[in-house]
């Protein structure tokens, strides 16, 4: 049986030529030489007009299964190396996941308008409405109707820039929108104020322009024992529960009683540090009750309506927040100091 | 204010509470106060007298002096100028630690000096003061010297009083408000003196702004060191002893808050007037600098001169000097706002000045003069021999009511009349209960800042103590618990610019003739008369100026990219506007270059036109802006060729563009600097906003909502369309005009723009057509693009590109 030992041979020689197949196209190789138009299996079948017709049923079963066979194997043998072959591509193109990424980094918030922004929110969610007004402010509004008339020692406390604009000046503080908003709207009012303001001043913890939002709640029967309750909710959001508050009789022409508002020291949690010179104590805020004379100014009726109002500076609360030495870093705006307040 | 400890306790009866209690009961009810010990015990100190004083024989600049402290003779030897025979000083004897160093025996030449006489500044008090302090003739010698002069055993407490609380400036007036805090009670020795009428000063008063003047000439004093007391109370006090008489003044200025002059009586010429200056007169002070008066000025001057600027400083002229035999001594009491007004103008802060501004108290000038008058007879000898008291102004005591109501209302706390009225009976303010509170008669003291019923609740609110009122919650009336607007608007702008890697700045809005000119722009309108630095003297009209001094800086601080934005105030003469102001250089993404086989990679990205141009497309799109136009902006400062302004109709929203080369040279920053302004809000200065073009923010407002649109059923048809046209021809104007031609024109696509030469450029977009309600046919689209060709031509000339 000469064809018989063909087959087998054949068979041999593939099964040892597979083994060494390294790629689909040694695949493809060998699928043309077996399986082509002129290929061995293919040619064997012409080979079958020679067997014996008695032979030629089993000879055609055994080409036919030996076909099979390699059809099957190199299936197997094509799925392994497309599959190989992918991999390896991918692994070409593998990129290093260390490298650094290609998108835009973002930028910083500055730090005092964040902390505008942190405080507005603790009174606007307490129903504190927002209110504003311009910078260059009628002497009227910034010191008249606060109670600070001219010639008074008060007018003093605050270094005033003056303007070439008649009448006007820039503002010391957020106050004259406390008379903005009255002259506006009739109690009861609840309203926050934030906004820039100017005082001839500059050493490291005075800059002559700097953030203010102050505070205003007019209606009846509001005593300072509500001042000090509404405080002592936005000093405890900004500074923890439990900060030690303490109230000190002061001074503000536009409040009385009046009182500046000091918080336990931060730094030194009241040990006494530099910061606080010594004291324990940092000086926050002035608040007080709104003076009859400015109710009288804006037409609010004082044996009906009580009110107290308070202000802050901004700048002194972020620099407490982030440990900032210096107010003029605030304002210098170099993005060695800008960009560490990413994310905030 | 600083004054002893131990001066106070003298005017309280049977007290004596620790001092950083008493500090901190100040705080708490309203005077600002801190303490500090009165220097350290140095042991090893004595008292001495100086016997003789002779030059060093081979030193020409030192002394050497025989002192003795009672039983022992020292040879000492100094450099000091200020030493005489029989002059008390502080020896600092061998052992004794001064400034750090032991003293020891130690020779000068062939002389040996066996211990060392002691200036304040080596005892440790902080006094600006040259030579040594030489002690009163009262001093005892030979005593330990540390105990002697308090240190380490006295207190200093600083006082520093909000402007309503003159009263409190004083010895008399911190003991009275101790007193009441603790309930103690003040105690005072009054003036025994008798004053002749044998030579009456005649007063000429020629002004409004005095209210009281009394003068009392003292004759046949002898000018000498001030008793030892006198001089301990000063020095704590941080002023340095001069002569008796001086000192005398200015101790009772201390502890009576009255502020005394002495002139020596022989150096003035004929009467007394108190008048305005005349203007231009001039007269030199006793700090020697010579100022400039006029009318509104008041002075106190003999019939030739002026001697004295009224309620602030003496002249020179008439100076108490130790020469001087006769005195007039001036107790005064002028106009606070008149005091103030010079003051301010001369730029002069003197301890007179200081308490006439705040209010000085009325009634006490007789018997704070006294209390000197007193005192020169006891320390300087001398006979007050004649008075004159020109009383203008007497003080009549105003009737407050408090009721307790009131108290309620405002503190929101009962507090009994009863309580009310012991609480300002220990203010010294007499008060009487009646049926619905109390009533007060404001005594001349607090006659400055008591006057009405509120002022009481503040006094009994803070001897109560603020902190003992409990918290309560008010309720608050409000419309909504939300920000307005404007604030989300601004909050979004933030937002936006920050996620997109700008950074926010914050600048001041000063600025300078200088910065606006370089970029030609115009003088701001609103100048700051007293601006601290002519850089910093102008309101800006516009945030690129601010911008560009950021940028500036920053080249300064070593980094070449920059990506800030800020929203700031810009200033009109009748307004004020919020701006965004962007400035945009270099790279914004700081990236590397790859390299593998064939793939070549750059991760870097730096700003260019498009970028910028995108950027803020991409912002009003984000703020919800839609179909702005773009124009050329008219700023010199900008590159006309890469510069754009956006508009809303016909209304302007902003501008953007690469500096011209010529600014950025100028300027010495980098040419591929974009800056950009948007106009955000306009801010009125009157109560009702009047009239005025939109800005962003009036355009939000008035924003449409978003209503849903379904979605398109059917698919829509794209064809890729190029058209030729002039070079010049603006891409933008052809982008616009194709979705106007048809109704079923749904996008327009820019994908390339080629240029041809010959002066012309291909333009190529894709159109997408969609019915909405069916599917649209190949003819039907094919008539539509025929339409679209047609129209683009008879507008423009464009020709479709086979
Ligand atoms: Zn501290």
């Amino acid at each position: 049986m000469q064809i018989k030992e063909n087959i087998e041979a054949l068979e041999k020689e593939y099964q040892e030529k597979l083994k060494n197949i390294k790629d689909l196209k040694q695949l493809q190789d060998i699928k043309t030489e077996l399986l082509g138009k002129k290929g061995k299996i293919t040619s064997l079948f012409k080979l079958l007009k020679e067997v014996p017709p008695e032979k030629k049923k089993e000879v055609g079963a055994l080409i036919n299964s030996v076909k099979a066979k390699f059809e099957d194997i190199l299936k197997e043998f094509e799925k392994q190396l497309t599959e190989k072959e992918l991999e390896e591509k991918l692994k070409k193109s593998k990129i290093d996941i260390t490298l650094p990424g290609a998108w835009v980094s973002p930028g910083a918030p500055h730090p005092v308008t964040a902390t505008l922004r942190y405080i507005s929110d603790i009174f606007v969610s307490m129903g504190f409405k927002i209110e504003e007004g311009p910078e260059v402010e009628l002497e009227e509004y910034n010191f008249d109707m606060l109670n600070i008339p001219k010639d008074h020692p008060a007018r003093e406390m605050q270094d005033t820039f003056f303007i070439n604009k008649k009448g006007y000046v820039l503002r010391t503080h957020t106050s004259p929108v406390q008379i903005r908003a009255m002259l506006k709207q009739k109690p009861p009012l609840a309203v926050i104020a934030p906004g820039k303001v100017y005082r001839k001043d500059l050493d490291p913890t005075h800059s002559p322009m700097f953030h203010q939002i102050e505070g205003l709640v007019v209606d009846e029967n509001i005593t300072f024992r509500d001042l000090k309750g509404i405080l002592k909710i936005f000093l405890e959001s900004v500074f923890g529960k439990n900060i030690p508050i303490r109230f000190r009789p002061s001074y503000f022409p536009f409040t009385e009683p009046s009182a500046e508002v000091d918080i336990g020291c931060t730094v030194c949690k009241g040990k006494g540090c530099r910061v606080c010179k010594n004291t324990g104590w940092l000086e926050i805020l002035g608040c007080g009750m709104v003076d009859p004379n400015v109710f009288e100014a804006v037409g609010i009726d004082t044996e009906k309506y009580t009110g107290f109002a308070f202000g802050l500076g901004i700048e002194r609360i972020t620099m407490l927040k982030y440990q900032i030495p210096d107010i003029r870093l605030l304002f210098s705006n170099d993005m060695r100091f800008n960009l560490q307040f990413k994310g905030i | 204010m600083k004054v002893s400890y131990k001066w106070v306790k003298e005017f309280i009866e049977n007290f004596d509470e620790d001092i950083e209690t008493v500090v901190e009961k100040l705080n708490e009810t309203g005077l600002e106060s801190t303490y500090e010990k009165f220097g350290n015990y140095i042991p090893n100190l004595t008292t001495v007298k100086i016997l003789s004083i002779e030059k060093h024989p081979e030193k020409d600049n030192l002394l050497v002096c025989r002192a003795t402290d009672g039983s022992k003779e020292y040879q000492v030897i100094t450099a000091a100028k200020n030493v005489k025979e029989g002059d008390i000083v502080v020896l600092a004897k061998e052992g004794a630690v001064i400034n750090g160093i032991e003293i020891k025996p130690v020779k000068f030449g062939s002389l040996t000096s066996e211990g060392m006489f002691l200036s304040f500044e080596e005892l440790g008090i902080e006094i600006p003061s040259e030579g040594l302090f030489i002690l009163g003739k009262d001093a005892p010698i030979g005593v330990d010297a540390s105990k002697l002069l308090d240190l380490g055993e006295d207190y200093i407490i600083e006082l520093e009083i909000t402007p309503n609380r003159g009263d409190a400036l004083s010895v008399r007036g911190l003991a009275r408000e101790i007193a009441a805090i603790f309930g103690k009670k003040r105690t005072e020795k009054l003036p025994v003196v008798s004053i002749l009428q044998e030579n009456i000063p005649e007063i000429q008063v020629e002004t409004d702004k005095l209210n009281r003047y009394r003068a009392v000439i003292v004759e046949n004093v002898k000018v000498n060191v001030s008793p030892l007391d006198i001089q301990l109370k000063l020095i704590k006090s941080g002023q340095k002893p001069i002569n008796n008489i001086v000192d005398i003044t200015n101790f009772i200025l201390l502890q009576e808050g009255q502020p005394l002059h002495a002139f020596d009586l022989d150096k003035l010429e004929g009467e007394i007037h108190i008048r305005q200056a005349s203007e231009g007169e001039k007269i030199v002070a006793l700090d020697g600098n010579e100022y400039t008066l006029n009318k509104n000025d008041i002075v106190i001057a003999d019939d030739k001169k002026a001697v004295a600027i009224a309620g602030i400083i003496g002249g020179d002229n008439t100076k108490v000097d130790e020469n001087t035999k006769n005195v007039l001594l001036e107790a005064a009491n002028f106009d606070p706002s008149s005091v103030r007004k010079t003051a301010k103008r001369l730029g002069i802060s003197t301890d007179s000045s200081y308490r006439f501004e705040r209010g000085v108290d009325i009634e006490n000038l007789p018997n704070a003069q006294d209390k000197a008058i007193e005192l020169i007879s006891s320390t300087a000898g001398g006979r007050a021999v004649g008075e004159s008291d020109v009383h203008i102004n007497v003080y009549k005591p105003k009737q407050v009511k408090l009721r307790e109501k009131q108290i309620k209302r405002v503190l929101g706390a009962e507090i009994p009349k009863e309580k009310c009225s012991e609480l300002l009976n220990r203010l010294e303010i007499p008060t009487e209960i009646v049926e619905d509170g109390t009533l007060s008669e404001i005594p001349a003291f607090r006659a400055y800042d008591l006057e009405r019923e509120i002022d009481l609740v503040e006094e009994v609110g803070r001897l109560t103590g603020f902190n003992n009122l409990e918290e309560t919650y008010p309720s608050i009336s409000t419309e909504n618990f939300n920000y307005p607007d404007y604030f989300k608007l601004e909050e979004k702008i933030r937002k936006f610019f920050i996620s997109n890697g700008l950074t926010e700045v914050l600048t001041y809005t000063f600025s300078s003739e200088e910065d606006h000119q370089a970029l030609g722009l115009p003088k701001p309108d609103i100048e700051i008369i007293n601006y601290i630095l002519k850089s910093q003297s102008l309101m800006r009209n516009n945030l690129a100026v601010s911008l560009i001094n950021t940028l500036k800086e920053n080249i300064k601080y070593g980094s070449k990219d920059l990506s800030v934005f800020e929203t700031g105030t810009v200033f009109f003469d009748d307004h004020e506007e919020y701006r965004i102001g962007i400035l945009l250089t270099g790279k914004f993404i700081d990236g590397y270059t790859f390299s593998k086989e064939k793939q070549q990679l750059n991760t870097t990205e730096k700003w260019d036109f498009l970028k910028v141009k995108g950027l803020i497309n991409s912002f009003f799109e984000y703020i919800g802006i839609k179909n702005l136009n773009v124009n050329l902006p008219q700023l010199q400062f900008l590159n006309k060729y890469e510069a754009v302004k956006f508009l809303k109709g016909n209304t302007e929203l902003g501008y953007i563009g690469k500096i011209h080369p010529k600014t950025a040279k100028n300027l010495e920053i980098p040419e591929d600097t974009y800056i950009g302004e948007f106009y955000l809000k306009y801010v009125s200065r009157d109560l009702k906003e009047p009239d005025h073009k939109p800005y962003i923010y009036d355009l939000i407002k008035e924003k449409e909502e978003i209503v849903y649109n379904e979605i398109p059923k059917f698919p829509s048809v794209k064809r890729d369309l190029a058209f030729e046209a002039e070079e010049d021809f603006s891409v933008g104007t052809l982008l616009d005009e194709i979705p106007k031609t048809c109704k079923l024109i749904k996008k327009v696509k820019l994908f390339d723009v080629y240029f041809l030469g010959n002066g012309r450029k291909s333009i190529a977009v894709s159109v997408e057509f969609n019915a909405g309600d069916r599917s649209l046919t190949d003819e039907e689209v094919n008539q539509m693009v025929e339409d679209l060709v047609n129209k683009l031509n008879e507008k423009f000339g464009l020709k479709l590109r086979k």
